[in-house]
Parts: structure tokens; C-alpha cells; sequence
């Protein structure tokens, strides 16, 4: 890869480490999900800076033939296992508001049968 | 919680609750409750208003069924489930699913709630291709129904023939488990599998259905496929999940 393409990947991750801290430090990813971005944004801002060398190497050593793409494979690695945890995280949510759901009807009734007792 | 309009309290008799989930069915509500109401006076009655659109609530208020009224559309899984939770909170010892579309004849419940009792089973299932007759579905229907079925008393070793009738009685065991796991969609087939992986007994009855009278069926044209497809998996995923075993 040449200096400028480089220079582009490593700016492009950068902006979104910073983005990711920021939305952290404003509490605008819950503790879940801010781990894993962070995560994520830190391994690809490695190995597109200092680790880039390396990923040379582990590239040649794993067998990837055009070792940017395994830039890529990381990419696509971290960003498969965020949309995992985010459907775990959807699935509990929707148990959640279906529980919520059952248990506001319940009460809504108890609460109309309390006041039609009271009220006549 | 003793505050239900309780029946049969403390005579020994089982306290039954029917379960009647409705989505827009104010048309056939009405005649389906004084029928129950006429013919079990002793079984309490609740309405699961699933979110109708219509003059479900209404019409279920005015025919003095209790009513509860769920603030968005769950499906039908949310809805039954829904009643066993009432049933598990209120100390029901039996719950029967009554469908609010008509389908499930009041005269026949007694049949379903009866099996129950008297074969010690924790799930009684209410089936129309056990002997008698009426109502029995289309063909291709009842070619998916069998391929339930067959599969479902291969995995169970009990004989069952209408996998996917929701017409169906449970006792405090099942209500208790099923209060706590049942799936949303289409969950008559899972429901069956998970109550026989909590090592709970399940028998049939033979009951009679009729065609629903209004309203129409939530399974139609390409949904069917989209059933089969959807059961099939939630079978297969219900054989992977850990075991809960029933208490």
C-alpha cells in the first residue's frame, strides 16, 4: 500500500476511535456495546499504525496472499460479532417489552376492577 | 392474590380459567362468551384482547367476560401467554385456550378440560381427527398438520394427531412452565415439545371444530408456507435450547 492510501486508513480509523470515546464519554453507547466498539476501533487502529508491519507478516505467515486484506478480514470479523451481540441484545429486549406488555394489561385490569369496586 | 372474581373456591372443584385470545374478533366475542358463560358457569372467563383495532374490548366488556387488554398487538403466543400468567398468579389449578374466533365450539370445552382431569395428563390437547366429525380444515392444511403431528409424537412417543390445535386444557404444572416459556408466533407445535422436554404428560381428546364464523385466519396462502418454514425451525431450535425441567 503506498504512503498516501496508508495515511487514508489510518485517519479513517483514527476518526473512528475518537468518535467511539466520544459517544462513550457522553454516554450515548450503553457499557454493552461501548467495550466492543472500543475494542474493535483499537485493533484496527493498531494494525493499520504501528501494527501495520506486523500484519505484514502474520498476513504472509497465515497465507494471505494481499495482506491489506486482511485488514479487511479483521473488519469484517469485529463487525460480524457487534451484529451478533446486538441481536442477542434486540431478542432480550423484545422478551423484556413482551413480559412488560403482559404484566401492564394484568395490572391495568386489577387496577379497573379496584376502582369500579370503590366507585360505584 | 385473592382479589379475582373468584368461583369454586374451596369446594374442592377445580378452578378452571378460559383463556379466549381475541384479535378483532368483536364479531363472534359476544355469542362465543354467553355460550361459555351458559353452559360452565363455573369457570371464570378472561378475554385476551391482543390489540384489536375493532370493538374487541367493548364487545367483550359488555358480555362480562374479564377483560384484558393488551396495549400492543403481541401475537397470539403473548396473548394465551398472557392468560397463564393470571392463571399462575391467581392459583388457577386448570387453564383452557378458547379461541375468540368460534372455532372451538363452547360445548365441546368440558371435553377437553374433562381429559385433563380424569387421565392425570398436564396437557390435554383438543384434536378433530380423533373419531367425530366437523370441521376438519383444507387439505394442504391438514397435510401440514400431520406432518406436525407425525413428527411431533415420533419425538414425544404419545400418539398425536392435531399438533397444531390450540384448543387446548393445562394444568398448574404446565401453567406454571408455560407461564414462563411459550413461544410468540405459532407456538401450539413448540409448546408441545417443551412441556415434553420438562417431562410433562400430554394426551388428546376428540373434539369438533367449526369453520370460523367471521374474521379471518391469521395463516393464509404464502403464509402457510412461512408457517411450516418458521415451526419447523422453532422445533428444531426448542430441541437445542437447555432443558428447563418443569418444578
Amino acid at each position: 500500500m503506498q504512503a498516501y492510501g496508508h495515511a487514508l486508513v489510518f485517519i479513517t480509523t483514527l476518526i473512528v476511535f475518537l468518535f467511539v470515546l466520544w459517544l462513550v464519554r457522553r454516554r450515548a453507547i450503553g457499557e454493552r456495546f461501548a467495550i466492543l466498539w472500543l475494542l474493535i476501533a483499537l485493533l484496527l487502529l493498531v494494525a493499520s499504525s504501528v501494527g501495520y508491519p506486523y500484519l505484514f507478516v502474520i498476513a504472509k505467515f497465515v497465507g494471505v496472499p494481499y495482506p491489506p486484506s486482511a485488514l479487511f478480514f479483521l473488519c469484517i470479523a469485529g463487525l460480524t460479532l457487534l451484529i451478533i451481540e446486538l441481536f442477542a441484545w434486540v431478542s432480550k429486549l423484545n422478551d423484556r417489552t413482551r413480559v412488560l406488555t403482559q404484566e401492564l394489561a394484568m395490572l391495568h385490569e386489577r387496577f379497573d376492577r379496584e376502582v369500579s369496586r370503590t366507585e360505584p | 392474590m385473592n382479589d379475582s372474581p373468584a368461583s369454586g373456591v374451596g369446594n374442592g372443584k377445580p378452578r378452571v380459567l378460559a383463556i379466549v385470545p381475541a384479535y378483532n374478533e368483536a364479531g363472534s366475542l359476544p355469542t362465543l362468551i354467553a355460550d361459555l358463560k351458559s353452559h360452565y358457569p363455573q369457570y371464570d372467563v378472561a378475554v385476551i384482547n391482543d390489540g384489536s383495532t375493532d370493538d374487541t374490548a367493548a364487545a367483550a366488556r359488555r358480555s362480562g367476560a374479564r377483560l384484558v387488554s393488551l396495549p400492543c398487538n403481541l401475537g397470539i403466543g403473548g396473548a394465551v401467554q398472557t392468560g397463564f400468567r393470571i392463571a399462575r398468579d391467581e392459583g388457577y389449578d386448570v387453564a383452557v385456550q378458547v379461541d375468540g374466533d368460534g372455532q372451538h365450539p363452547a360445548d365441546q370445552v368440558h371435553l377437553v378440560v374433562n381429559a385433563l382431569l380424569e387421565t392425570g395428563s398436564d396437557i390435554a390437547i383438543g384434536s378433530r381427527f380423533l373419531g367425530g366429525d366437523g370441521y376438519r380444515s383444507t387439505l394442504s392444511r391438514r397435510m401440514g398438520i400431520s406432518f406436525f403431528s407425525r413428527w411431533l409424537s415420533a419425538i414425544c412417543h404419545t400418539r398425536i394427531t392435531d399438533a397444531t390445535s390450540g384448543f387446548r386444557a393445562i394444568n398448574r404444572r404446565a401453567i406454571e412452565l408455560l407461564a414462563g416459556d411459550y413461544a410468540e408466533d405459532y407456538p401450539e407445535v413448540e409448546a408441545v415439545l417443551v412441556a415434553h422436554r420438562a417431562g410433562l404428560r400430554i394426551c388428546e381428546v376428540p373434539v369438533q371444530m367449526a369453520a370460523r364464523t367471521t374474521g379471518s385466519s391469521s395463516i393464509g396462502g404464502l403464509r402457510s408456507a412461512s408457517y411450516m418454514v418458521k415451526v419447523s425451525l422453532a422445533v428444531l431450535m426448542a430441541s437445542l435450547r437447555k432443558r428447563r425441567p418443569a418444578r
